[in-house]
């Protein structure tokens, strides 16, 4: 490589662009050599891994994950209810390290866009041509007084799934017929808008099939209005009758502080005690973007509509819930189809070939019962003003008159969603 | 100085590299790729959304188009479809039936695939969807080792006077219409099952 001077690149540029190519931007490093770190192992980091390696079998790509393991917050309402154990929802990377991909079982904590190099707590350095950051989110402890770290192992908040998830299903199943479970949910913009609801109807169902149909789910809102609304109020009075109740921010919802050590949660109006309360906090990204200073002014990550490279370093990537992508959902779906974006765009840049025009989607399913599901669709493209913004006239939710054959429908659907979507990002 | 053989590699490497990329990295790929979530890598879904890598371009294009137009009932897909163009629904179509078709995979009830098999012989299915549920001409989609879900609710719409389906796809109710709930079912199970 060394041995190859600038001039001989030049004529090597032209003689692989005579394909039609629009540009050599890595042919000064070698196709071969390319060096492609992606930072998170979730729905986003992971699809990029293993379409950029899909698209450019040439470069050198590495996934740094700080787990083994990853567990699925899409379908961990269902282990709340009992339908599903949270084995179900367990990935490794295995799949993705026999497809190439060198997979790195790190955390990182230094990362450098302008250099575009990574230090990891284990003290390993990476030196990467294109970087893709997918921290996913954290949480904003104390942005409700009182709930911090050590509250959430009193009041789960259960939006990481893992351990979390079981200390509210241990909750939730030691409540007694009558007791009171409380979702505090927050405002936007937030990870998976319609979870907190679907999360409602999946302990409801827990609850009206193991003897505690007098029990309550009350949902203490930040917001007046949420995701699916219309689908979710009708499918929760099928399905549940009185059992679900949601109280809007109008109407004195907003939780303002919550108490662990007396199970009491304030909002503007009231004080409630509850058998359980979990409370699903204001979010942030995950602090190595912060860190790395890829956040703008409200904490998210900008990024070009068309590539998802950030707006603060050129040749670093941002996607999932990290990023401020317009009109698109945090979901596992939108990350999904941003990562494939992004891998297109490194992989064209890698290979040299015309940068390919985005295409994003979103589906996503909410079961309120085994066979009662729902669904919002997306499809996105990128506006006047440059963001992206849903293609007027498709996608939305689920027909409001589908008969309940059709609900089922959906709820088959949504399962075999959940399968096809985890093998596409693990598989 | 340099080395020629390195340099005749790397040439070599280059153009080859801008040619399968040419063919990897296009439009036609990335829009595809966005169904993957739902339908499995290539298509080959593994759940009970239809299986689409491998099946016929002509009919790959002409389903959206109708699942565009609402000529066929669908849950979701009208909601997608009505995100694209024909030019997107072409490349679309390209894309997936280059795919290898990998069945499904589902090992049915043994008694229902056994009734199924029965129906399928005396019902005439065979006549358009060939002697195991895989055509002869690409005018029909191949049914052996597709979902069975799918193919259940799929026959269902077909059956049901109210829901919306395309009119090639008439004869299908026409066929279907004798049947009963079981029936059906037994035949999702044997095409599910079929090789």
């Amino acid at each position: 490589m060394s041995t190859i001077r600038r001039r001989d690149f030049v004529k090597l540029a032209g003689a692989a662009t005579a394909l039609g190519a629009a540009g050599f931007p890595m042919l000064s490093l070698g196709a071969a050599t390319a060096r492609v770190v992606v930072v998170g192992g979730g729905f986003a980091g992971a699809i990029a891994a293993k379409y950029t390696k899909l698209y450019a079998p040439e470069a050198e790509v590495t996934l740094i994950e700080k787990d083994k393991e990853y567990i699925s917050c899409p379908f961990s309402n269902e282990v709340l209810s009992g339908e599903r154990d949270i084995k179900s929802l367990t990935f490794n990377y295995s799949a993705l390290g026999k497809r190439g991909v060198k997979v790195v079982n790190d955390e990182v904590v230094e990362l450098d866009p302008a250099k575009k190099t990574l230090k990891t707590r284990g003290g390993k350095t990476f030196q990467a041509d294109f970087l893709v950051v997918a921290p996913g989110i954290a949480f904003q402890w104390g942005a409700i007084p009182g709930y911090d770290e050590a509250a959430s192992e009193k009041m789960p908040h259960a939006w990481k799934a893992g351990p979390q998830t079981l200390l509210l299903k241990k909750q939730i199943a030691a409540m007694k017929d009558g007791d009171v479970a409380i979702i505090a949910a927050p405002a936007n913009p937030f990870r998976c808008p319609p979870g907190p609801y679907e999360r409602a109807a999946q302990i409801a169902h827990y609850l009206k099939h193991h003897g505690k149909a007098k029990s309550k789910v009350l949902i203490l809102d930040a917001k007046d209005k949420f995701s699916k609304q219309g689908l979710f109020m009708a499918g929760w009075k099928h399905n549940y009758g009185d059992m679900i109740e949601w109280k809007s921010g109008a109407e004195g919802g907003k939780v303002e502080a919550v108490d662990p050590k007396t199970m009491t949660v304030t909002t503007e109006f009231e004080e409630y005690k509850a058998a359980v309360v979990n409370v699903i906090p204001p979010q942030k990204v995950g602090p190595i973007a912060e860190k790395a200073g890829l956040t703008d002014a409200k904490g998210w990550c900008p990024i070009e509509s068309a590539s998802f490279e950030s707006k603060k370093a050129k040749g670093v990537y941002v996607i999932g819930d990290a990023c401020v992508a317009g009109a698109m959902p945090k979901s596992a779906y939108a990350a999904n189809t941003q990562a494939k974006v992004a891998a297109a765009n490194i992989a064209a840049a890698i290979l040299g070939t015309k940068l390919p025009k985005p295409a994003y989607t979103n589906t996503c399913y909410s079961l309120i019962a085994p066979d009662y599901g729902i669904s919002v669709a997306g499809v996105y493209t990128i506006g006047a003003e440059g963001t992206i913004v849903e293609v007027q006239g498709a996608g939305g939710v689920s027909a409001a008159d589908l008969s309940i054959e059709g609900r089922k429908r959906e709820a088959v659907y949504g399962i075999s969603w959940y399968k096809n979507i985890t093998r596409d990002t693990f598989g | 100085m340099y080395n020629n053989k390195l340099i005749g590699a790397l040439v070599a490497g280059a153009l080859l590299g801008s040619a399968s990329a040419l063919a990897r990295v296009n439009d036609g790929a990335v829009v595809s790729n966005t169904c993957n979530g739902c339908h499995g890598t290539n298509g080959a879904s593994v759940g009970a959304a239809p299986v689409i890598g491998g099946l016929p371009e002509a009919y790959l294009a002409s389903t959206m188009a109708s699942y565009k137009d609402g000529t066929r009932f669908a849950t979701v897909m009208g909601r997608v479809a009505r995100g694209y163009d024909q030019g997107q629904f072409l490349d679309m179509a390209r894309f997936f039936a280059a795919q290898p078709w990998v069945s499904s995979n589902v090992k049915g009830d043994a008694k229902l695939v056994e009734k199924g098999k029965q129906l399928h012989a005396a019902s005439g299915c065979a006549g358009c969807h060939g002697a195991n549920g895989i055509a002869a001409v690409p005018t029909f989609p191949r049914i052996a080792g597709q979902a069975a879900d799918y193919l259940y609710f799929q026959m269902q719409d077909y059956r049901d006077p109210k829901k919306a389906i395309p009119p090639a796809a008439m004869p299908m109710r026409g066929m279907l219409s004798p049947l009963s709930d079981d029936d059906v079912r037994a035949l999702a199970a044997f095409y599910a099952s079929a090789k």
